[in-house]
């Protein structure tokens, strides 16, 4: 340590008299918040002061290029009687809901399945996390024309077995859109839950598995009361996180189906954008925006109590 | 760890299941590649098997490096991308190190803000941000796009960087400390030069991020030489009502490259720093 | 494959100094229009021609700066992109002066449009008077808010060997007879293909004339009553359900503007409504394809033939610093001799809403493209007989009509789809 700190001396400069003002600044509160000030203030400006004008927006008729007039909470008396709105709560939360099943699911089972010694682990793993990293609307495009009945492989495969041509209608019937539209985001999903989660399991010590299994314990048993209970952790933090992503997801559905066939696929994030953008109503638009919000801050309360309890 | 004993064990435990999510996985971009070099008489035959090519060609990929401005718009992405994770780690450190090592009142109720901004995604600000941004004037301009990023990639930086800076031993800056070095230089000089390792997790997270952004794009960025790879393709690939879906292809795939090959070399830290900072959380 | 509006050649060292001089440029904000010389900046939406685009930068604009030393700059964005463009212009009040119009446009950023009447009067005068269709798209409360350029028709399209193979030369005249044929022709593997997705033109382009066809209506013409709980509403929603059944490939609930297009150089199917689209592009790509490919009006229902009005105007900005300047230009350019060789070099894409283009020779280079002219005669805004208004654009953008028949088609009752419509429409018109 002696070493060390020497070579500390040489690096730091200590004054011999310290100012009061370099006291001031070393204390902890003073030095924290002083660190944190253009951080905060960056938020504040970009992010708190949106947020609060967005709920100013939608308390507002706002035409875009007119001045806006408050009208109180008429957009959201105006949503409530919106079929459409929702229709498309039911699709955000459909969507989420099942996605996340299903990337948590899948997560864990590729973790469990990575969690082996085998050659080429690295390249796996390297290419299995490709679908996440790749910008989502490119590969969605490439989804779109897979998913045209003409061309779809899954679709000749199904003719061939004796399906009524062209096969399934993966964007034109209204169910099987949302399937799709889930099929996609779990592909897109599901590398990140795995990796997380493998990083995760490589954490578990291996001795307590060994010791659960002197004392009999099968491999159902070790991963329901070893593995699963010290993976709750990551398995709250990236479910929160995949959470957020889906529930606000724009571009999937914007790309694949700008949320058709007949509102079956439209989410929050699409349909507050065609009221903004395309028919010019940013207050309006603006608070079916803002309805994601009480939405959101429930199913990650809900989340959370879930896997937190014991 | 689990290892199999005996080949067949070896391919049914390991291969079968890791081969499924390889083949679904990768699917896609195979499916990408061959599109991307079949001609439009093979492209638009719906009666020819449609995972092979009979007559290869690369006019889809010439068309789109000189008829388009695909080139103009990587060069955008990787500049904006790099401009937004730099400031996104620096804005991250400085919020995460007093985090991590010090305490003060307010801690608690910022690191609870920080979480709360998570609950504000894109399609939330996406309005009035945009009022900003005109405001600003700086509509059409890389600017625009560079200082709205980082507001969703902070939080992210601040997170991570955080779990990784706790698992940062304290002797060295408590021994400057005795020293007599201030809490600056002891962050500036000896801290953060230990932490690289949680600034490459941390900004390669960030950089896939902000490729991968579409909605303040398309918003903000409406002329062909500001735009980013994503609106690029999406929004001038197509002519009216007609998509050049070999070209569509073709750039999706090229799209993809810079950022899988970046990743490539350090998906290392990429997994560490996703570990740091859920574990450690 | 076609050229592109932008080409940006690849030599390697013009790309990079291209890149460095656009980063520099990109990073701040665009200088303002020449201070020493006036300049007159023109804001368009890429046009599907190309040369259309290239008419005006390189023949247009320097022939007006040489006979009035003002320079005109023609700013191009991408398609779809012309709406957030305007709007940030109007928002902030600079970034251009003249701005081309879609559909809804005018009506939506009319406060920040100079009223131009007199400009269009004249010009009505001197050549042969407005369409009517032209005066719908851009009177905005009795006031020309715009001078109207084109309409972009949206028609049939149809296979004539494939319809011939069942007996039909000519394409026919009502929903019921297409009804009719498209049975014969999904039964011999050539179905129609409709879009009835959340696509912009191709769903508009046959739902909104279907509906008029049969009486039906979104609003009154007082632009206030809530109009399409109606018997005749039931009568085309129960039409377009049939004929989704019987005539129509499943996908197309879920298509979007370009499937069509793709779908008929796949060769899946027999008929659709689009624009000039498909025939140019078959003509240049798929020969074969593109010689039997034909286009018409749309079919004529119980109360008339119809067709959607997508009309293309320009405007000029009242805040623009440059406004007496546009003015004069704007005049220049409607003038037969500016006007007349715009249109030409389109291939009739743009279909113009003066009379006296009616009989011009640019119709004769492709005949196929004539009924685009006739069409000009019934074509209206969508939410006609309602005169245009903001709340028009919010139910174009909740997609009303359009989901109202779609649901219909994907089983819903006839009943629950026009009680939905309904309870949309009298929530966007809560202001009117």
């Amino acid at each position: 340590m002696t070493i060390a700190s020497e070579r500390l001396s040489v690096l730091v400069h200590p004054t011999r008299r310290r100012a009061s003002l370099s006291v001031l600044l070393d204390r902890q509160s003073v030095f924290s918040w002083l660190m944190m000030a253009l951080p905060l203030a960056f938020l504040a400006a970009l992010v708190g002061y949106p947020f609060f004008y967005g709920i100013l927006l939608s308390l507002e008729d706002r035409p875009v290029a007119h001045a806006g007039t408050f009208v109180g909470l008429k957009n959201f008396v105006t949503n409530a009687y919106d079929p459409v709105f929702w229709r498309v709560a039911f699709n955000t939360f459909v969507y989420t809901g099942v996605a996340t099943l299903l990337k948590m699911v899948g997560g864990l089972g590729l973790a469990l399945a990575m969690n082996q010694h085998f050659r080429m682990k690295n390249l796996v793993r390297a290419l299995l996390l490709l679908p996440f990293i790749v910008p989502t609307v490119l590969s969605t495009v490439a989804w779109l024309w897979m998913l045209d009945p003409a061309f779809s492989v899954v679709n000749r495969l199904l003719v061939a077995l004796g399906w009524p041509k062209p096969g399934p209608s993966w964007l034109g019937d209204p169910t099987l859109a949302m399937v799709s539209i889930i099929i996609i985001n779990t592909w897109r999903g599901l590398p990140f839950y795995g990796i997380t989660l493998l990083a995760g399991l490589q954490t578990v010590p291996s001795e307590l598995y060994e010791a659960a299994s002197m004392d009999g314990a099968g491999g159902w048993e070790r991963f329901r009361f070893i593995t699963l209970p010290l993976l709750r952790p990551i398995i709250l933090i990236v479910t929160l996180f995949s959470v957020i992503f889906t529930f606000a997801d724009f571009q999937l559905v914007y790309v694949l189906t700008h949320g058709g066939p007949a509102n079956a696929t439209q989410l929050f994030a699409t349909y507050a954008f065609d009221i903004a953008m395309g028919g010019g109503q940013l207050g309006l638009g603006a608070s079916v925006a803002l309805a994601m919000l009480p939405a959101l801050a429930l199913l990650i309360v809900a989340l959370t109590i879930y896997l937190r309890r014991e | 760890m689990v290892t199999g004993h005996g080949r067949v064990q070896q391919v049914v435990r390991v291969w079968l299941p890791i081969g499924f999510f390889l083949v679904v996985a990768l699917f896609p971009f195979y499916w990408m590649a061959i599109t991307s070099i079949k001609p439009n008489s093979e492209l638009y035959n719906k009666n020819v098997m449609p995972l092979i090519v009979h007559a290869p060609t690369l006019k889809h990929y010439v068309d789109l490096l000189t008829k388009s401005s695909f080139l103009l718009w990587t060069w955008n992405t990787m500049l904006v991308a790099v401009v937004a994770t730099a400031i996104s780690l620096v804005l991250g450190t400085m919020l995460a190190y007093p985090l991590a090592r010090m305490r003060f009142a307010g801690a608690s109720l910022i690191a609870m803000t920080i979480a709360a901004i998570y609950l504000v995604p894109q399609p939330l600000l996406f309005i009035p941000l945009a009022d900003v941004i005109n405001h600003l004037h700086l509509g059409n301009t890389l600017t625009s796009v560079i200082l709205t990023y980082p507001t969703m990639l902070v939080p992210f930086c601040a997170w991570l960087l955080l779990g990784y800076f706790k698992t940062v031993p304290k002797e060295l800056e408590e021994a400057a400390r005795i020293d007599g070095a201030s809490r600056l230089q002891t962050m500036w000089k000896i801290f953060l030069p230990l932490c690289t390792p949680g600034f490459i997790s941390a900004g390669i997270f960030a950089f896939t991020l902000s490729q991968n952004e579409f909605l303040y794009a398309l918003i903000f960025l409406t002329k062909s030489s500001v735009r980013t790879v994503p609106v690029g393709v999406i929004a001038e690939l197509i002519r009216g009502d007609v998509f050049y879906w070999g070209q569509l292809m073709a750039g999706a795939l090229l799209g993809s490259i810079p950022v899988a090959l970046i990743y490539s070399f350090f998906v290392e830290h990429y997994v560490a720093g996703l570990t740091a900072g859920s574990v450690k959380a | 494959m076609t050229e592109r509006a932008f080409g940006h050649p690849t030599t390697r060292r013009r790309f990079l100094s291209l890149a460095a001089a656009g980063t520099a440029a990109a990073m701040t904000r665009p200088q303002p229009a020449g201070a020493a010389e006036k300049t007159i900046t023109i804001l368009h939406e890429s046009s599907f021609i190309k040369p259309f685009d290239e008419y005006v930068a390189n023949t247009l604009a320097p022939a007006y700066e040489k006979e009035t030393g003002i320079k005109v700059s023609y700013e191009v964005t991408s398609v779809g992109s012309l709406p957030t463009r305007i709007s940030t212009i109007a928002e902030t009040g600079s970034g251009a002066d003249i701005t081309m119009n879609g559909l809804l446009q005018v009506i939506q950023f009319s406060n920040k449009y100079l009223d131009v009447g007199d400009i269009a009067d004249d010009v009505g005068k001197a050549q042969g008077g407005w369409y009517e269709a032209g005066r719908e798209a851009v009177v905005v409360d009795g006031k020309w808010k715009a001078i109207p350029f084109s309409n972009i028709g949206q028609l049939m399209n149809w296979r004539t060997d494939w319809f011939a193979e069942v007996g039909v030369k000519k394409f026919p005249e009502t929903w019921e007879e297409l009804y009719e044929i498209g049975k014969r022709l999904k039964a011999n593997d050539h179905p129609f293909g409709f879009e009835l997705g959340h696509g912009f033109g191709d769903n508009h382009g046959w739902l909104y004339p279907l509906l008029w066809s049969y009486g039906g209506a979104e609003v009154a013409a007082d632009g206030k009553t809530v109009v399409i709980d109606s018997d005749e509403t039931a009568r085309a929603v129960d039409f377009c359900r049939k004929f989704f059944k019987d005539t129509m490939l499943d996908d197309v609930l879920g298509w979007t503007d370009v499937s069509n297009n793709k779908a008929w150089m796949a060769e899946q199917i027999s008929c659709t409504n689009n624009a000039e689209s498909i025939l140019w592009f078959a003509k240049r790509e798929f020969p074969e394809i593109g010689k039997v490919t034909d286009q018409a009006m749309n079919p004529a229902g119980p109360k008339g033939r119809f067709h959607l009005l997508n009309s293309i105007s320009h405007s000029i900005f009242s805040f623009s610093p440059a406004k007496e300047e546009a003015r004069a230009f704007m005049r220049w350019l409607m003038d037969p001799k500016q006007l007349g060789g715009w249109y030409a070099i389109a291939d009739s894409y743009y279909q113009p809403l003066l009379h006296g283009y009616d009989n011009a020779p640019m119709w004769n280079v492709e005949p196929r493209n004539l009924p685009y002219r006739d069409a000009l005669a019934n074509a209206h805004l969508p939410g006609w007989p309602a005169p245009a208004s903001q709340q028009l654009a919010e139910s174009v953008a909740k997609y009303v009509v359009i989901d109202m028949f779609a649901k219909a088609c994907a089983g819903a009752s006839t009943k629950d789809v026009i009680k939905d419509a309904a309870a949309q429409l009298k929530g966007i018109y809560r202001s009117a």
